[in-house]
């Protein structure tokens, strides 16, 4: 008896100890991401620290910003409560493999999509969020509007960056002359600009808005519409998971199309008693759509609803509403200027 | 002799004229005074109405003005991928419409004559109000085809950005008159409106 009764307890721990262990594994090495946010309840989203448009907490904790709001849409997408995504910040340096070792399921953190990244590290980019580039700010009292009227100035630059070989290309390209002053540190070229050292400085567009706001005379600043770079920013997922890499491609392509089509945040319930097609198909009203996602039919409403369409979350975050104010450019619709585009939901 | 003196003083008192002249003008700076100035209201106008140079791709030729209601804004198409963009206020949600026009005409400082369904609408309109600052066309008028519709300045460039208007396109006085200046007569304008659900 006393010995069946310790085989018996042998036997039963040693099973514990293996489902134990399968669950510790299956949690580990699952890679369906999907299954795993769903079991969690959470998406897990690695962001910036701190950059203001893009992600930036407030004094209690609270994110917001562009890259923040696309998380919050995929959470909206599929539990229907943006409250569900979690906010990690990612050093720039560690991001990608922080992604790659599971830690996050979704970088939306300002990287800007390039082969090597995608092969290096064995991620991939869905869908360009921002299409960002390298830009020009000068005094407004310098009366220049193109950046082709830049022929002859020195130009404050930070060293060693792509920044400087982009500024190289094109004024070599557009055969003007200019004079680069070289900076190590981001900051002591704009104080370099700011004290008259140069007559233009050059960063990414992004950034020069954002540099902008802390000068004590920004209206005093232009800059110009003109892009001479590709900085595509996208959201990342991992290779070979193509149920999330779609989720989160769709999300941002609903929220584009959803702007196209004029169906916002506000007016959602009206878009749905809508008898266009295109409009009935976002709003899951034809079709299965969402539910071949892995999702349900109104999964583009729930982020709508939640969130927002694309052109809302770009004017909140960095646009006119926004203390940023960067125009559309690039980023307006493919049909309104721009080269944002979606393909259809069909 | 008395010819000359004559001479030197009655040029001397044109010349004191011309000083005392130039010196009450400098007191009272009454634009009404001053028929065919456009004073600067553009400085008025939040950042995002304010004239600027913004990139713009298009297919359509340089020189075409494209008008989007749901934005206001107003885009008059450069060469190289870009357009010069003004703040507009547009027509009231009803008032609002789409379609391909040109400039069939261009006016400085018009009379204002409101069509027969304005005042229908709106009967204590006036039936006619001559050109100047006091009247809502402002400094310049660009009729589209032949339509009511027009592109023209405005005296409350508060209401730029707003949606106000019986479906003209108003733009401030100063940038108007740079507009009027830029586009001749035949100019293309795309009307373009937020899509229908």
């Amino acid at each position: 008896m006393f010995r069946s009764f310790r085989a018996g307890l042998t036997i039963g721990l040693a099973v514990a100890v293996l489902v134990a262990a399968a669950a510790v594994a299956y949690e580990l090495y699952d890679t369906r991401t999907l299954k795993r946010t769903i079991r969690r309840g959470e998406v897990f989203c690695g962001v910036n620290k701190g950059l203001p448009g893009f992600s930036i907490p407030d004094d209690n904790g609270n994110w917001s910003g562009f890259d923040v709001d696309f998380c919050r849409a995929v959470a909206a997408a599929i539990f229907d409560d943006p409250s569900k995504a979690k906010f990690i910040p990612l050093d720039a340096n560690e991001r990608f493999r922080e992604l790659q070792s599971r830690k996050v399921d979704i970088l939306s953190r300002n990287s800007t999509w390039d082969m090597s990244r995608e092969e290096n590290y064995d991620l991939y980019f869905p869908a360009v969020a921002y299409y960002d580039g390298q830009g020009f700010m000068l005094p407004r009292s310098r009366n220049i509007d193109s950046a082709l009227g830049l022929d002859g100035s020195k130009v404050c630059v930070q060293a060693s960056t792509t920044t400087a070989l982009n500024l190289a290309d094109y004024f070599k390209a557009n055969n003007m002359k200019y004079e680069e002053v070289r900076f190590p540190q981001l900051e002591q070229a704009v104080k370099a600009y700011q004290d008259g050292q140069c007559d233009t400085f050059t960063a990414d567009i992004s950034q020069l808005y954002a540099l902008r706001l802390n000068m004590p005379k920004p209206e005093d600043n232009v800059i110009l519409p003109d892009v001479i770079s590709k900085e595509p920013l996208a959201p990342v997922v991992r290779q070979r998971d193509d149920d999330w890499m779609m989720i989160v491609k769709w999300t941002l392509y609903a929220m584009i199309n959803a702007e196209e089509l004029g169906v916002t945040s506000k007016n959602i319930d009206e878009a749905l008693q809508s008898k266009k097609p295109d409009v009935m198909r976002l709003v899951g009203n034809e079709g299965t759509y969402g539910e071949d996602l892995g999702l349900t039919k109104d999964w583009a409403v729930r982020i709508i609803r939640h969130v927002g369409n694309y052109g809302e979350v770009y004017e909140r975050n960095i646009g006119e509403g926004s203390k940023l104010k960067i125009p559309r450019g690039l980023n307006q619709l493919w049909n309104n200027g721009g080269i944002q585009y979606a393909p259809p939901i069909r | 002799m008395t010819k000359l003196r004559q001479l030197a003083w009655m040029s001397l008192a044109a010349v004191g004229l011309l000083f005392s002249a130039s010196g009450s003008y400098a007191q009272s700076q009454d634009p009404g005074d001053q028929p065919g100035l456009v004073a600067d209201d553009s400085f008025e106008l939040d950042p995002e109405w304010q004239k600027q140079v913004v990139l713009y791709r298009t297919t359509e030729p340089p020189g075409t003005i494209i008008i989007s209601t749901a934005e206001r804004h107003l885009y008059l198409i450069q060469p190289g991928g870009r357009a010069l963009r003004y703040g507009i206020g547009v027509g009231r949600d009803g008032f609002q419409w789409q379609g391909l026009l040109s400039i069939s005409n261009k006016k400085e400082w018009p009379d204002w004559t409101p069509p027969p369904e304005m005042i229908a609408r709106q009967p204590y309109l006036p039936r006619f109000m001559a050109g100047g600052p006091g009247n809502p066309l402002g400094a310049r008028a660009m009729y589209l085809g032949t339509t009511v519709y027009r592109i023209h300045g405005t005296n409350q460039p508060w209401t730029i950005g707003t949606k106000i208007s019986s479906g003209c396109f108003r733009l401030v006085n100063a940038d108007v008159a740079d507009l009027y200046d830029r586009v001749p007569v035949g100019t293309k304008v795309i009307v373009k409106q937020k899509p229908e659900l």
